[in-house]
Protein backbone atom coordinates (compact mmCIF):
# COMPACT_ATOMS: atom_id res chain seq x y z
CA UNK A 1 0.00 0.00 0.00
CA UNK A 2 2.82 2.42 0.88
CA UNK A 3 4.39 1.75 -2.32
CA UNK A 4 1.30 3.63 -4.11
CA UNK A 5 1.84 6.41 -2.05
CA UNK A 6 5.55 6.88 -2.27
CA UNK A 7 5.55 10.08 -4.39
CA UNK A 8 3.23 11.96 -2.35
CA UNK A 9 5.18 11.08 0.95
CA UNK A 10 8.51 12.05 -0.80
CA UNK A 11 6.72 15.57 -2.13
CA UNK A 12 5.35 15.86 1.65
CA UNK A 13 8.74 15.17 3.31
CA UNK A 14 10.17 18.01 0.81
CA UNK A 15 7.60 20.67 1.64
CA UNK A 16 9.50 22.24 4.26
CA UNK A 17 12.08 23.14 2.14
CA UNK A 18 15.48 21.93 0.10
CA UNK A 19 16.95 18.22 0.97
CA UNK A 20 19.30 15.52 0.43
CA UNK A 21 17.97 12.23 0.24
CA UNK A 22 19.55 10.87 3.32
CA UNK A 23 17.27 14.40 5.20
CA UNK A 24 14.34 13.47 3.32
CA UNK A 25 14.30 9.52 4.68
CA UNK A 26 14.94 10.65 8.10
CA UNK A 27 12.12 13.38 7.75
CA UNK A 28 10.07 10.16 6.60
CA UNK A 29 10.67 8.12 9.63
CA UNK A 30 10.11 11.01 12.18
CA UNK A 31 7.03 12.17 10.85
CA UNK A 32 5.49 9.36 10.46
CA UNK A 33 7.07 8.13 13.85
CA UNK A 34 9.08 5.19 12.28
CA UNK A 35 6.05 3.40 10.90
CA UNK A 36 7.62 4.34 7.36
CA UNK A 37 10.67 2.26 7.55
CA UNK A 38 11.50 1.73 3.81
CA UNK A 39 14.77 0.07 2.40
CA UNK A 40 16.21 3.90 2.15
CA UNK A 41 17.97 2.76 -1.77
CA UNK A 42 13.75 3.15 -2.80
CA UNK A 43 13.51 6.77 -2.17
CA UNK A 44 16.33 7.45 -4.67
CA UNK A 45 14.70 6.37 -7.97
CA UNK A 46 11.19 8.35 -6.95
CA UNK A 47 13.88 11.27 -6.24
CA UNK A 48 14.97 11.47 -10.00
CA UNK A 49 11.29 10.22 -11.10
CA UNK A 50 10.01 13.40 -9.70
CA UNK A 51 13.07 15.54 -11.01
CA UNK A 52 12.26 13.78 -14.20
CA UNK A 53 8.37 15.15 -14.13
CA UNK A 54 9.16 18.28 -13.28
CA UNK A 55 8.08 18.22 -9.33
CA UNK A 56 10.97 18.47 -7.95
CA UNK A 57 14.52 20.40 -8.91
CA UNK A 58 17.78 18.70 -7.90
CA UNK A 59 20.78 20.82 -7.61
CA UNK A 60 24.64 19.45 -6.24
CA UNK A 61 26.06 21.56 -3.69
CA UNK A 62 29.18 21.20 -1.34
CA UNK A 63 28.28 19.32 1.98
CA UNK A 64 30.21 21.01 5.36
CA UNK A 65 32.05 17.68 5.31
CA UNK A 66 33.22 18.32 1.87
CA UNK A 67 31.21 15.60 0.20
CA UNK A 68 29.38 16.19 -3.22
CA UNK A 69 25.76 16.36 -2.46
CA UNK A 70 22.69 16.08 -4.59
CA UNK A 71 19.77 18.37 -2.71
CA UNK A 72 16.13 18.90 -4.01
CA UNK A 73 13.19 21.18 -3.52
CA UNK A 74 10.00 20.87 -4.69
CA UNK A 75 9.16 23.40 -7.74
CA UNK A 76 5.86 25.44 -8.32
CA UNK A 77 4.40 22.42 -9.82
CA UNK A 78 5.84 20.01 -7.16
CA UNK A 79 3.59 22.33 -4.83
CA UNK A 80 0.22 22.40 -7.40
CA UNK A 81 0.93 18.50 -6.95
CA UNK A 82 1.30 18.04 -3.22
CA UNK A 83 -1.72 20.48 -2.35
CA UNK A 84 -3.91 18.80 -5.26
CA UNK A 85 -2.78 15.00 -3.73
CA UNK A 86 -3.08 15.88 -0.18
CA UNK A 87 -6.81 17.38 -0.81
CA UNK A 88 -7.72 13.77 -2.30
CA UNK A 89 -6.07 11.79 0.39
CA UNK A 90 -7.56 13.88 3.26
CA UNK A 91 -11.13 13.44 1.06
CA UNK A 92 -10.65 9.76 1.05
CA UNK A 93 -9.47 9.61 4.56
CA UNK A 94 -12.73 11.36 5.62
CA UNK A 95 -14.89 9.16 3.49
CA UNK A 96 -13.56 6.04 5.45
CA UNK A 97 -13.71 7.31 8.58
CA UNK A 98 -16.87 7.74 8.09
CA UNK A 99 -17.60 4.77 6.57
CA UNK A 100 -15.67 3.06 9.89
CA UNK A 101 -18.10 5.25 12.43
CA UNK A 102 -20.75 4.09 10.93
CA UNK A 103 -19.69 0.28 11.52
CA UNK A 104 -18.94 0.88 15.64
CA UNK A 105 -22.14 2.02 15.89
CA UNK A 106 -23.99 -0.55 13.89
CA UNK A 107 -26.17 0.02 12.73
CA UNK A 108 -27.35 -1.45 9.07
CA UNK A 109 -28.08 0.82 6.21
CA UNK A 110 -31.69 1.20 5.74
CA UNK B 1 32.24 -2.72 1.93
CA UNK B 2 31.07 0.25 0.90
CA UNK B 3 33.13 0.45 -2.17
CA UNK B 4 32.04 -3.00 -3.00
CA UNK B 5 28.64 -2.14 -2.37
CA UNK B 6 29.23 0.56 -4.65
CA UNK B 7 30.45 -0.95 -7.91
CA UNK B 8 27.73 -3.47 -7.81
CA UNK B 9 25.24 -1.00 -7.89
CA UNK B 10 27.62 1.14 -10.64
CA UNK B 11 27.23 -2.14 -12.40
CA UNK B 12 23.81 -2.78 -12.08
CA UNK B 13 23.44 0.67 -13.40
CA UNK B 14 25.70 0.59 -16.33
CA UNK B 15 22.66 0.65 -18.99
CA UNK B 16 23.11 4.54 -18.12
CA UNK B 17 26.67 5.74 -17.77
CA UNK B 18 25.64 8.99 -16.68
CA UNK B 19 22.72 7.97 -14.51
CA UNK B 20 24.90 5.68 -13.14
CA UNK B 21 27.44 8.10 -12.14
CA UNK B 22 25.35 10.37 -10.84
CA UNK B 23 23.37 8.18 -8.51
CA UNK B 24 26.45 6.05 -7.21
CA UNK B 25 27.75 9.72 -6.02
CA UNK B 26 24.62 10.38 -4.37
CA UNK B 27 24.28 6.62 -2.55
CA UNK B 28 27.92 7.35 -1.58
CA UNK B 29 26.83 10.65 0.08
CA UNK B 30 23.95 8.48 1.62
CA UNK B 31 25.90 5.65 2.91
CA UNK B 32 28.48 7.76 4.48
CA UNK B 33 26.11 10.20 6.44
CA UNK B 34 24.59 7.18 7.36
CA UNK B 35 27.53 5.64 9.17
CA UNK B 36 28.58 9.07 10.72
CA UNK B 37 25.28 9.10 12.49
CA UNK B 38 25.36 5.68 13.17
CA UNK B 39 25.41 5.32 17.20
CA UNK B 40 27.61 2.03 16.95
CA UNK B 41 30.80 2.70 17.87
CA UNK B 42 32.07 -0.13 15.37
CA UNK B 43 32.85 1.13 12.04
CA UNK B 44 32.53 -2.33 9.97
CA UNK B 45 28.95 -3.21 11.90
CA UNK B 46 27.64 0.48 11.34
CA UNK B 47 28.50 -0.02 7.33
CA UNK B 48 26.90 -3.23 7.25
CA UNK B 49 24.15 -1.80 8.91
CA UNK B 50 24.34 1.21 6.17
CA UNK B 51 24.11 -0.88 3.15
CA UNK B 52 21.34 -3.69 4.60
CA UNK B 53 19.17 -0.55 5.37
CA UNK B 54 19.41 0.67 1.51
CA UNK B 55 19.04 -2.24 0.42
CA UNK B 56 19.47 -5.00 -3.07
CA UNK B 57 21.35 -3.05 -5.70
CA UNK B 58 19.72 -4.89 -7.93
CA UNK B 59 16.18 -4.48 -7.29
CA UNK B 60 17.36 -0.38 -6.94
CA UNK B 61 18.60 -0.26 -10.57
CA UNK B 62 15.41 -1.79 -11.74
CA UNK B 63 13.84 1.20 -10.67
CA UNK B 64 16.55 3.28 -12.10
CA UNK B 65 15.97 1.42 -15.38
CA UNK B 66 12.07 2.87 -15.89
CA UNK B 67 13.31 6.00 -14.90
CA UNK B 68 15.96 6.17 -17.39
CA UNK B 69 13.86 4.37 -20.54
CA UNK B 70 11.11 6.98 -20.16
CA UNK B 71 13.63 10.32 -19.87
CA UNK B 72 15.34 8.57 -23.17
CA UNK B 73 11.65 7.59 -24.83
CA UNK B 74 10.56 11.53 -24.57
CA UNK B 75 14.19 12.57 -25.48
CA UNK B 76 13.68 10.30 -28.98
CA UNK B 77 9.82 11.34 -29.14
CA UNK B 78 10.97 14.70 -29.29
CA UNK B 79 13.47 13.82 -31.77
CA UNK B 80 11.53 12.29 -34.22
CA UNK B 81 9.00 15.51 -34.58
CA UNK B 82 12.37 18.33 -34.76
CA UNK B 83 13.97 16.43 -37.07
CA UNK B 84 10.38 15.55 -39.26
CA UNK B 85 10.46 19.22 -39.12
CA UNK B 86 13.81 19.58 -39.91
CA UNK B 87 13.01 17.54 -43.46
CA UNK B 88 9.84 20.00 -44.01
CA UNK B 89 12.43 22.92 -44.09
CA UNK B 90 15.10 21.58 -46.02
CA UNK B 91 12.02 20.15 -48.71
CA UNK B 92 10.41 23.95 -48.51
CA UNK B 93 14.35 25.27 -49.08
CA UNK B 94 14.80 23.63 -51.79
CA UNK B 95 11.68 24.15 -53.65
CA UNK B 96 11.98 27.45 -52.92
CA UNK B 97 15.40 27.69 -54.65
CA UNK B 98 13.97 26.01 -57.37
CA UNK B 99 11.92 29.37 -57.67
CA UNK B 100 14.96 31.05 -58.00
CA UNK B 101 16.87 28.81 -60.41
CA UNK B 102 14.57 26.34 -62.22
CA UNK B 103 15.22 22.73 -62.51
CA UNK B 104 12.58 21.98 -65.06
CA UNK B 105 11.97 17.81 -65.24
CA UNK B 106 12.82 16.26 -68.42
CA UNK B 107 9.19 15.53 -70.43
CA UNK B 108 10.44 11.50 -70.49
CA UNK B 109 10.58 11.79 -66.66
CA UNK B 110 7.67 13.54 -65.98
CA UNK B 111 5.30 10.54 -65.47
CA UNK B 112 8.17 9.14 -63.17
CA UNK B 113 8.50 12.23 -61.28
CA UNK B 114 4.88 12.64 -60.35
CA UNK B 115 4.49 9.17 -59.08
CA UNK B 116 7.35 9.30 -56.91
CA UNK B 117 6.35 13.11 -55.70
CA UNK B 118 2.65 11.47 -54.68
CA UNK B 119 4.70 8.60 -52.53
CA UNK B 120 7.33 11.18 -51.48
CA UNK B 121 3.98 13.32 -50.26
CA UNK B 122 2.30 10.38 -48.78
CA UNK B 123 4.81 9.23 -46.79
CA UNK B 124 5.98 12.73 -45.28
CA UNK B 125 2.28 13.51 -44.05
CA UNK B 126 2.73 9.31 -42.13
CA UNK B 127 5.81 10.62 -40.89
CA UNK B 128 4.41 13.76 -39.55
CA UNK B 129 1.49 11.80 -37.90
CA UNK B 130 3.30 8.66 -36.42
CA UNK B 131 5.98 11.23 -34.70
CA UNK B 132 3.26 13.49 -33.66
CA UNK B 133 1.66 10.82 -32.09
CA UNK B 134 4.73 8.82 -30.84
CA UNK B 135 5.78 12.03 -28.93
CA UNK B 136 2.41 12.91 -27.60
CA UNK B 137 2.04 9.26 -26.58
CA UNK B 138 5.26 9.32 -24.30
CA UNK B 139 4.34 12.60 -23.09
CA UNK B 140 1.21 12.22 -21.49
CA UNK B 141 2.19 8.73 -19.88
CA UNK B 142 3.37 8.84 -16.20
CA UNK B 143 6.44 6.62 -15.69
CA UNK B 144 5.88 4.52 -12.78
CA UNK B 145 7.66 3.53 -10.08
CA UNK B 146 8.89 0.05 -11.62
CA UNK B 147 8.66 -2.44 -14.52
CA UNK B 148 5.05 -3.22 -14.81
CA UNK B 149 3.56 -5.29 -17.57
CA UNK B 150 1.31 -1.92 -18.95
CA UNK B 151 4.24 0.49 -19.32
CA UNK B 152 6.42 -2.53 -21.26
CA UNK B 153 3.32 -2.48 -23.56
CA UNK B 154 3.09 1.55 -23.52
CA UNK B 155 6.68 1.50 -24.70
CA UNK B 156 6.41 -1.25 -27.01
CA UNK B 157 3.20 1.11 -28.65
CA UNK B 158 5.36 4.09 -28.90
CA UNK B 159 8.25 2.20 -30.11
CA UNK B 160 5.90 1.30 -33.10
CA UNK B 161 4.85 4.40 -33.69
CA UNK B 162 7.87 5.93 -34.01
CA UNK B 163 9.81 2.82 -36.39
CA UNK B 164 6.86 3.92 -38.31
CA UNK B 165 7.41 7.58 -38.39
CA UNK B 166 11.08 6.65 -39.07
CA UNK B 167 10.11 4.34 -41.87
CA UNK B 168 7.89 6.65 -43.27
CA UNK B 169 10.74 8.91 -43.26
CA UNK B 170 13.21 7.27 -44.62
CA UNK B 171 10.65 6.52 -47.90
CA UNK B 172 10.51 10.21 -47.95
CA UNK B 173 14.04 10.98 -48.30
CA UNK B 174 14.21 8.54 -50.74
CA UNK B 175 11.76 10.11 -52.75
CA UNK B 176 13.05 13.63 -52.48
CA UNK B 177 16.73 11.74 -53.79
CA UNK B 178 14.78 10.45 -56.61
CA UNK B 179 13.24 13.62 -57.45
CA UNK B 180 16.05 16.02 -56.87
CA UNK B 181 18.30 13.49 -59.11
CA UNK B 182 15.43 13.50 -61.88
CA UNK B 183 15.90 17.26 -61.70
CA UNK B 184 19.56 17.59 -61.71
CA UNK B 185 20.26 14.78 -64.37
CA UNK B 186 17.90 16.98 -66.75
CA UNK B 187 19.90 20.26 -66.09
CA UNK B 188 23.39 21.32 -66.74
CA UNK B 189 25.91 21.00 -64.06
CA UNK B 190 26.55 24.34 -62.14
CA UNK B 191 26.97 25.86 -58.65
CA UNK B 192 23.27 26.39 -57.93
CA UNK B 193 22.98 22.50 -58.50
CA UNK B 194 25.02 22.07 -54.49
CA UNK B 195 21.45 23.94 -52.98
CA UNK B 196 19.32 20.70 -53.76
CA UNK B 197 22.38 18.80 -53.23
CA UNK B 198 23.09 20.02 -49.74
CA UNK B 199 19.00 19.83 -48.53
CA UNK B 200 18.83 16.61 -49.79
CA UNK B 201 21.91 15.33 -47.64
CA UNK B 202 20.21 17.31 -44.10
CA UNK B 203 17.29 15.29 -45.29
CA UNK B 204 19.37 11.71 -45.45
CA UNK B 205 21.29 13.11 -42.37
CA UNK B 206 18.05 13.77 -40.39
CA UNK B 207 16.69 10.45 -41.06
CA UNK B 208 19.70 8.64 -40.63
CA UNK B 209 19.99 10.21 -37.01
CA UNK B 210 16.48 9.40 -36.38
CA UNK B 211 17.01 5.51 -36.85
CA UNK B 212 20.09 5.80 -35.07
CA UNK B 213 18.26 7.20 -31.75
CA UNK B 214 15.42 4.42 -32.21
CA UNK B 215 18.56 2.06 -32.27
CA UNK B 216 19.86 3.13 -29.43
CA UNK B 217 16.67 3.23 -27.27
CA UNK B 218 16.52 -0.68 -28.94
CA UNK B 219 19.64 -0.99 -27.20
CA UNK B 220 18.55 0.61 -23.81
CA UNK B 221 15.89 -1.57 -23.62
CA UNK B 222 17.29 -4.45 -24.22
CA UNK B 223 19.84 -3.85 -21.58
CA UNK B 224 17.43 -3.12 -19.12
CA UNK B 225 15.22 -5.94 -19.67
CA UNK B 226 17.30 -8.28 -17.37
CA UNK B 227 16.64 -6.12 -14.81
CA UNK B 228 12.56 -6.38 -15.13
CA UNK B 229 10.48 -9.11 -13.37
CA UNK B 230 10.31 -12.22 -14.77
CA UNK B 231 6.44 -12.12 -16.25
Amino acid sequence: MLKGHLDMIVLAALAPGPAHGYAVIEEIKRRSAGAFDLPEGTIYPVLHRLEQAGLLAGRWMTADSGRRRRVYELTRRGEHALAERRAVWEQFSDAIGSLFRGSRTGKRPA
Amino acid sequence: MIRPYLARLARELDFDPSLSRQVVQEVEDHLREAIERDPVADRLEAERRAVARFGDPRAIAAQFAVVSLAALARRVGLAAVLLIAAVFIAMKARLAWYGVVPFPLAEEARALGEMVLAIDRWAFWLAVLAGLAGWVYIGVRRTPGGFTREYSAQLRHFSLLCSAAAAALVVCVAADGVLTSLRLIAAQWSIASLVPLISVAIEIACAAVLVSRLRAMARHAARTARLAPAA
